[in-house]
Parts: C-alpha cells; sequence; structure tokens
C-alpha cells in the first residue's frame, strides 16, 4: 500500500472488523435494533400485502419524472428529519454542559456527548442538510415541475434521471451506515486541511465524508446536465424563452451553476482522496503541499452551491405569490435578469468564506465589494415579489404563508450576509454562532420555499389538497421554532461564542442556550404537525379533490393538465400562447377547450439498470471507505460493464395508440370535480374568480376554480 | 418522447467519430501526463520551471482533448461544444486568474521567499 495504515489491515475485508460496529455505545446501539425492527417491519408489511411486485414496477424502476421527483422529495424529507435529530442532539448537549460545573455522563466530562462523538454529530448534520437534504428536496421539485410547466412528456433523458437518483440514495445509505459502522468525519461540514490527512484522522470517518460526497456530487452532476437539456430542447410549441415560468428559469440558472461548480467539489474531494489513499501531499503542511488551496478550492464550489440551492427556491416564491395575489409576476424580465445576474456573481464571491486567512487588503475588498453586488438583484426580486402582491387580491392560504415566511427569513439573512461581507466585521464574528445563524436563515428561507411549494405542487402531483388548517398550524410551530432558535443565537454570535462547541464554557450563554431548547421543542411539534396535516389529508382526500386547475388562479402551464398528472403530462402537448398560459386560456374563456385530435405518443421503458448502478456505486463507495480494494475494483468493473451494455441496448421505448390517449384523457377528465358556478371574464388584475377567504375554504374554492364549459 | 425515431447514427457527433482521432487524443493526453508526472516525481527542473512545465503540459492537453475528443470547431453541429468552450473562458479566467491573485498576495504576507521561485509574487 502506499499509505501507512495503522490498524489492521486484511486482504478480504480491509479495514473492517467486528469492533467496529459501537454495539457499546448506548445511544448508537439502541437506535441500531431500532431501525432493523422497522426495517424487518416494513419488509414483513410489503410481504404481507404483496406489494414487492408492486414497488418494483411502478417505484423501483420507473424512469417517470414525477415518480423520480417524489422517491426524491422522501429521500429528502427522511434526510431533513435524520439532520434534525443530529441538530436537536448538538442543542441538548450545548445546553446541558454549558458552564465550568456541568455535570457528565455517558463517558463526557460535561453534557452527554464526548468531543469525538459530537464533531461527527456537527459534522454530519452540515452535510446532510445541505447535500442530501435540500438539494434532494429540490431536485425533487424540479424534477416534478420542469417537465409540466414547459409541456414535455418527460425528462430529456430518462434514465439518466433514475441514475441521478440513485446515486443520490446510494450516498444517503453511505452517510448513514457511518451510523453502525465506523464513524463518521469530524472535520466539520466542509474540512478543515490538514486535520483530515491520514496522520491525523486515521479512522474511516474521512473516508466516509469523502465518498459520499463524492456520490451526492455525481448525481447532482448528472441531473443537471438533463435539467439543462430538457429546458432547452423539450419545449412545447409556442414557449419561447421569454415565456417560460420563472420557477423554469431559476432552475435553468442553478443548474448551470451546478453543472459549472460540482466538478471543482469532485476534484478538491479527489485530491483529498489521493492524499488520503495514494499518499500525494497536496493538502499537507509539508512537502510543497497548501492548505490554504483545500479551503480555496473547496468554497470555489461551495459558494456557488449556495446559490444552486437558493435560487430555485426564489423560482417557487415566484411562482406560489402571483398564484395567490391574482396577478402576474411583477417585472419578468427583470426577474430573469436578476436570476442570471446573481448566478453570474456566484462566482466571484467564494473569497468572503476565509477572509481571516491573511490574503490582505487588496483581495479582501474585490471580494467584499463583488459579495455586496450579489444584494442588488436579491433587492430587484424582493421589490418585484412586493410590487406582485402590492393591489393584489392576496388570498392567505398556507403555501403563501410559507412563502411570505421564506421572504422575511431571505431578508434577515440578506442583511446579516450584508455585515458578513464587511471584512472589518468578519474578522470579529467568522466562526462565531452568528455566522451559523447567518446561513441558517438562508438554509431555511429555502426550507420554507420548499414546505410552500410541497404544498402547492401536491394537489398537481396527487390530485387532492393537503388539509389548510394543520398546514398554518405547522407554519407556526415551525416558525416559533425558528425564531427561538436562531434569535438568541445571533446573540450569542455577538457575545463571542465560537461555533462547534461541545462544551460551552461560559456560564453567561446559559439562558440563551436554554431559550433554544423551547425552539426545539417548537420544532419537534411543528413534525408532529406535518405528519397530523398528510394524516388528516390522505383521510379526506375524496372531500378535496383538486380540478385541473387546483387553486382556481394558477397561472402556468403545469396547471392545464389533469390533477393528478397523468403518467403522460399532456394527453396532447399543448400549444403556448402566451406567458402564463393558464391565466391567460381562464381570461380567454379557453380553459376547458379539449383537443379534437389525439395522436400515437411514445414513452421510455422502465429499466431495473438504474437502480443497481446505484446500488452498485453504494458498495464500490463503502468498499473504498474500508479499503477493500478486490470489491472495489469488482463493482467499478460491474458498474462500467453495465453502463456500456444499457448505452448499447439503448430503449426503444413503447407507443401508446391514439385511441387508448383519448380514453385516457377523457376518464382523468371525469375523475376531477365538476364545477357548478357560471363562467367569468375579467382582466389580467384578478376579479376574474371571486371566492371566500380563510382556511376552512380552500378546500370548496377548489371547486370553483375550475369553470366548466363542456357542453 | 422523440428519441428512438430518429436514427442515433445520424447524428453529427457520432458521425465525425473516428478511432483514429479518439486513440490519438488518448495517447497524446496520456503521454503528456506521463511527460508531467515524470518531471515532477524525479525533480528533473528548478522549482519555478516545474511550475511552468507542468502548466504548460496541460495547456496541450486541455487542446488535444479539445481538438481530437470533442471535435470542437465552428461547424453548425458543433456549436453547443463551442458555445460551452466559450462560457468556460470566463470561469477559467475567475477562478484560476482570482485564486492566482490571492495566493500571490497571501504568499507576499505570509510565506519566506522560496529560492528558485520568482515571480510568484
Ligand atoms: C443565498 C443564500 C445564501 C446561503 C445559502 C448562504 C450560506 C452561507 C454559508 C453556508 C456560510 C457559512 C460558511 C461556513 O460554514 O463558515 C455563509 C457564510 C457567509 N455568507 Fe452566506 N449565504 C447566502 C447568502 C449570502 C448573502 C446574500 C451574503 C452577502 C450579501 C452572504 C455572505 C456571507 C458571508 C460573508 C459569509 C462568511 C462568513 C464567515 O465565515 O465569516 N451570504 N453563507
Ligand atoms: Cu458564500
Amino acid at each position: 500500500m502506499l499509505v501507512n495504515l495503522p490498524g489492521p489491515w486484511n486482504p478480504w475485508l480491509g479495514r473492517l472488523a467486528l469492533s467496529e460496529i459501537p454495539y457499546t455505545n448506548p445511544i448508537l446501539a439502541p437506535l441500531f435494533v431500532v431501525v432493523v425492527v422497522l426495517v424487518l417491519l416494513m419488509v414483513a408489511g410489503i410481504t404481507y400485502y404483496g406489494k414487492w411486485g408492486y414497488l418494483w414496477k411502478e417505484w423501483l424502476t420507473t424512469v417517470d419524472h414525477k415518480k423520480l421527483g417524489i422517491m426524491y422529495i422522501i429521500l429528502g424529507l427522511v434526510m431533513l428529519f435524520r439532520g434534525f435529530i443530529d441538530g436537536l442532539m448538538m442543542r441538548t448537549q450545548q445546553a446541558m454542559a454549558v458552564g465550568p460545573h456541568a455535570s457528565g455522563m455517558m463517558g463526557a466530562v460535561h453534557g452527554y456527548l464526548t468531543p469525538f462523538h459530537f464533531g461527527q454529530i456537527y459534522s454530519a448534520h452540515g452535510m446532510i442538510m445541505i447535500l442530501l437534504a435540500a438539494t434532494p428536496l429540490l431536485v425533487g421539485i424540479m424534477n416534478i415541475v420542469i417537465p409540466l410547466q414547459i409541456g414535455a412528456r418527460d425528462m430529456a433523458y430518462p434514465y439518466l434521471n433514475a441514475l441521478g437518483l440513485w446515486i443520490t440514495a446510494a450516498a444517503v445509505v453511505l452517510v448513514m451506515a457511518s451510523l453502525f459502522v465506523g464513524d463518521f468525519a469530524h472535520n466539520g461540514w466542509f474540512g478543515y486541511a490538514p486535520i483530515f490527512e491520514l496522520a491525523y484522522s486515521p479512522g474511516v470517518g474521512v473516508d466516509y465524508w469523502i465518498w459520499t460526497f463524492q456520490l451526492v456530487a455525481l448525481g447532482t452532476t448528472l441531473g443537471s446536465i438533463n435539467f439543462i437539456a430538457t429546458i432547452v430542447k423539450m419545449r412545447a410549441p409556442g414557449m419561447k424563452w421569454l415565456r417560460l415560468p420563472m420557477f423554469t428559469w431559476a432552475s435553468l440558472s442553478a443548474n448551470i451553476i451546478a453543472l459549472t461548480s460540482f466538478p471543482c467539489l469532485q476534484v478538491a474531494i479527489g485530491l483529498v482522496a489521493a492524499d488520503r489513499y495514494l499518499g500525494t501531499h497536496f493538502f499537507t503542511a509539508g512537502f510543497g503541499g497548501n492548505l490554504m488551496l483545500y479551503t480555496n478550492l473547496f468554497w470555489l464550489w461551495g459558494h456557488p452551491e449556495v446559490y444552486f440551492v437558493i435560487l430555485p427556491a426564489f423560482g417557487m416564491i415566484s411562482e406560489i405569490i402571483p398564484t395567490f395575489s391574482e396577478k402576474p409576476l411583477f417585472g419578468y424580465v427583470t426577474m430573469v435578469l436578476a436570476t442570471f445576474a446573481i448566478a453570474g456573481v456566484s462566482w466571484l464571491v467564494w473569497l468572503h468564506h476565509f477572509f481571516t486567512m491573511g490574503m490582505g487588503p487588496y483581495v479582501s475588498t474585490e471580494f467584499s465589494v463583488a459579495t455586496m453586488l450579489v444584494g442588488i438583484p436579491t433587492g430587484v426580486k424582493v421589490f418585484n415579489w412586493a410590487f406582485t402582491m402590492y393591489r393584489g387580491r392576496l388570498t392567505y392560504t398556507a403555501a403563501m404563508y410559507w412563502a411570505l415566511g421564506a421572504l422575511f427569513l431571505l431578508l434577515v439573512g440578506g442583511l446579516t450576509g450584508m455585515m458578513l461581507s464587511i471584512p472589518a466585521i468578519n474578522y470579529m464574528v467568522h466562526n462565531s454562532v452568528f455566522v451559523v445563524a447567518h446561513f441558517h436563515m438562508m438554509l431555511l428561507c429555502i426550507v420554507y420555499a420548499i414546505f410552500g411549494s410541497v404544498i402547492y405542487w401536491f394537489p398537481k402531483v396527487f390530485g387532492y389538497t393537503l388539509n389548510e388548517a394543520w398546514g398554518k398550524t405547522m407554519f407556526w410551530l415551525f416558525s416559533a421554532g425558528t425564531a427561538l432558535v436562531f434569535i438568541p443565537m445571533f446573540m450569542e454570535g455577538f457575545m463571542g461564542m465560537t461555533r462547534r462547541l461541545d462544551w460551552p464554557f461560559d456560564p453567561h450563554w446559559a439562558p440563551y442556550l436554554d431559550i433554544q431548547m423551547l425552539g426545539i421543542l417548537a420544532y419537534v411539534l411543528s413534525i408532529l404537525a406535518f405528519v397530523v396535516m398528510l394524516y388528516v389529508s390522505i383521510r379526506d382526500r375524496a372531500q378535496h379533490r383538486a380540478a385541473a386547475d387546483a387553486w382556481g388562479t394558477s397561472r402556468s402551464l403545469e396547471w392545464l393538465t389533469a390533477s393528478p398528472v397523468p403518467f403522460y403530462n399532456f394527453a396532447v402537448v399543448p400549444q403556448v400562447n402566451a406567458r402564463d398560459e393558464a391565466a391567460w386560456r381562464r381570461e380567454h374563456g379557453l380553459s376547458a377547450q379539449r383537443a379534437s385530435h389525439y395522436d400515437a405518443i411514445h414513452m421510455p421503458n422502465n429499466t431495473g439498470n438504474a437502480i443497481i448502478i446505484g446500488g452498485l456505486t453504494f458498495v464500490l463507495g463503502f468498499a473504498l471507505t474500508w479499503r477493500i480494494w478486490w470489491l472495489s475494483l469488482i463493482s467499478l468493473l460491474a458498474i462500467i460493464a453495465m453502463m456500456i451494455s444499457h448505452s448499447a441496448k439503448g430503449d426503444p421505448g413503447h407507443v401508446i395508440p391514439a385511441e387508448e390517449m383519448e380514453r385516457m384523457d377523457r376518464e382523468a377528465e371525469r375523475a376531477m370535480p365538476r364545477a357548478d358556478l357560471p363562467r367569468h371574464s375579467g382582466g389580467v388584475l384578478g376579479g376574474a374568480i371571486a371566492y371566500d377567504s380563510g382556511a376552512a375554504g380552500a378546500g370548496s374554492r377548489n371547486l370553483r376554480g375550475a369553470p366548466d364549459h363542456r357542453p | 418522447m422523440s428519441h428512438g425515431q430518429d436514427n442515433p447514427l445520424a447524428h453529427p457527433e457520432v458521425q465525425m467519430a473516428n478511432n483514429r482521432s479518439y486513440v490519438t487524443g488518448f495517447i497524446v493526453a496520456s503521454l503528456l501526463m506521463a511527460a508531467a508526472t515524470v518531471l515532477v516525481s524525479g525533480h528533473l527542473l528548478p522549482p519555478f520551471a516545474l511550475l511552468l512545465a507542468i502548466t504548460g503540459c496541460a495547456g496541450l492537453a486541455i487542446i488535444a482533448q479539445v481538438y481530437f475528443l470533442l471535435h470542437m470547431d465552428l461547424s453548425e453541429h458543433s456549436i453547443w461544444n463551442t458555445v460551452a468552450l466559450i462560457m468556460f473562458i470566463p470561469l477559467f479566467v475567475i477562478t484560476i486568474g482570482l485564486t492566482w491573485w490571492m495566493f500571490s498576495q497571501l504568499y507576499l504576507r505570509t510565506m519566506p521567499m522560496i529560492p528558485g521561485m520568482p515571480g510568484m509574487h
């Protein structure tokens, strides 16, 4: 071997040994038992109800962009929960351990987590939340919505889409495996040189971190290629560039960022892997290595990445606000320009993550000014949203609550970001919890937008609306959590509390940490409200059946097709006549116009290859982590062989005849609720549809939202 | 879905492909990489010359790959590749250029002069 591996290694199992399973750990061992029992219950349940065939045929082998999107979202929600549990553990530790006299338990001197364990938790928390929760949630929503908004039947590369999902899932499984086999990195989510070098982190934790990063970066890059190709090539006739819905524009810019920046990450992490596996010296302190080069390379991706996650969230807000203001988006063209300006500038600012490195005033000034420049296009967006609402007919639905909450967080996060972008201030608060509070405001802005769009697009995908009252309850609980956790955190930042403390030594911080525990409680309640919301909505789904235009005031193309969306999306690809096609048709009394002529359509076939390759990438990551060379080699070769064989085979797809299309379309039409109100006609600024407001009104509103013009 | 209906062999990328250029591209790129590795591992040049030499190798490898593997030119069917190349130039200038500037400023303030490395700042 090229490096000096501390500890035992054997050719068959690599570094794997029974002692690597933490069965004596008082937290992990019971958790492991719970997980095993849950998995067994699930397997038993699926077998009992005979659902394996259904699962395999309808979900695991699917190439349908909507089902892949749903699975992305489920994956993201599960990881959001896992990340939240990490957060809860860190909050509890800090609240318990504060001050010099805090007692300790379970092997810790203060609190209940040892520093080594605490380090793993914060590293996993950050990585999971950004890459395995927020990113899959956004990619999932983009997956569902983009083809619908541009009038396509599927993504440009349906198989690649499935591959992206299963590689991301492999990354998720790998990071979860680190809980129960070996341990995870303790170097923070972004890593520091040289602590992640083999000499200082001899365990497998950093290796888990490396390969999880590589897998999710690969999956996301593949996805971004697919989204760009889909938007460029697959638009319905008449969908000119300046008629693209705002969310699609935002996704396009975000995916251009992803495509250009994720390779940077792969190179940076790949070089760390070279150091740890091949004995190179890219980031060591000696032998010509350069510690800061790593930080530089990482943030070269890291900052564009934060815009990769925020831009789709901006897009979501840009869809929700016009719908519930009954007005077109204000300043559409400036919105597009602002989106691309943000994307462009996002490449010029990465250095604000390490102003304190000491590269002097000239460099710092450039990056400081560039960082502040981002505020201009962001400001344009905020004003556009405000003017969209100005004199609109606002309906405060749950989705609108979340969108408005996101705006508020964007304001707080953006202004604190402006403070951080001034080097003089940055020197004071860098690596303090002030920074942590800043980026949580931004990331929570994304989470708010995601919850808003889950509620907003749910009826399109599943055919019924979610319960409004519980959606709002969840919003208020979640917002209480956000306020109670992060306002005290900003204050602690000013009091000089640094980030990542397993032992907050200053007793003055105690009350703030206690208030944060209350916030965590509110978050826990909001999760319960979410579960109740799902339960109540599924129970009452018959009463809340949605029409094609589920909200009655929707604007873009996706609201023209049936709810739930049939697998072929549009029975006949619509001709696009205006920027907000659904609104345009409604105003011209064309909403109920049906195609007079159906054509046969061609759809891709399902394939099991994607999930198998995904599984193999997990095996590859696991084998590399534990340095089981034979297994790494075999799985790599198997992946390559499967790729080649799949490409050689190609996919003939299948054709659905025109009569069948007509029949299915009629059926989907019939399944939707009929409206019994007379048709209105009116201007763009609302007035077309009048309805009562309030939580309870949402269900009945849907029925009136889709005037029926069939003879 | 329109794929499957048109013949993939008719795509311009496939039409332009030929084994000779792929093999040449691969060999040229591998040779350049090997040359850089040998230069570095054998310490065959003084540090600064080494830096220039491997940068040169990398530049040549990029040109070889763009030409032999991607068939980049201004013809109509390569236009998307060329657009990608043009978008790459500002990114290249930003990422490499600003990194270089930043490190030169940093070294000016933090590093003792490295013998044999004039022009780092
Ligand atoms: C758009 C969404 C944004 C996200 C998701 C985001 C996220 C982040 C993250 C993750 C960090 C912390 C890096 C670390 O771990 O130390 C950070 C730091 C920073 N952010 Fe943001 N940010 C966003 C917007 C902004 C804006 C609009 C500004 C300024 C105008 C800004 C300025 C900064 C600065 C200067 C830092 C460095 C603080 C330090 O480490 O000392 N950010 N941001
Ligand atoms: Cu940044």
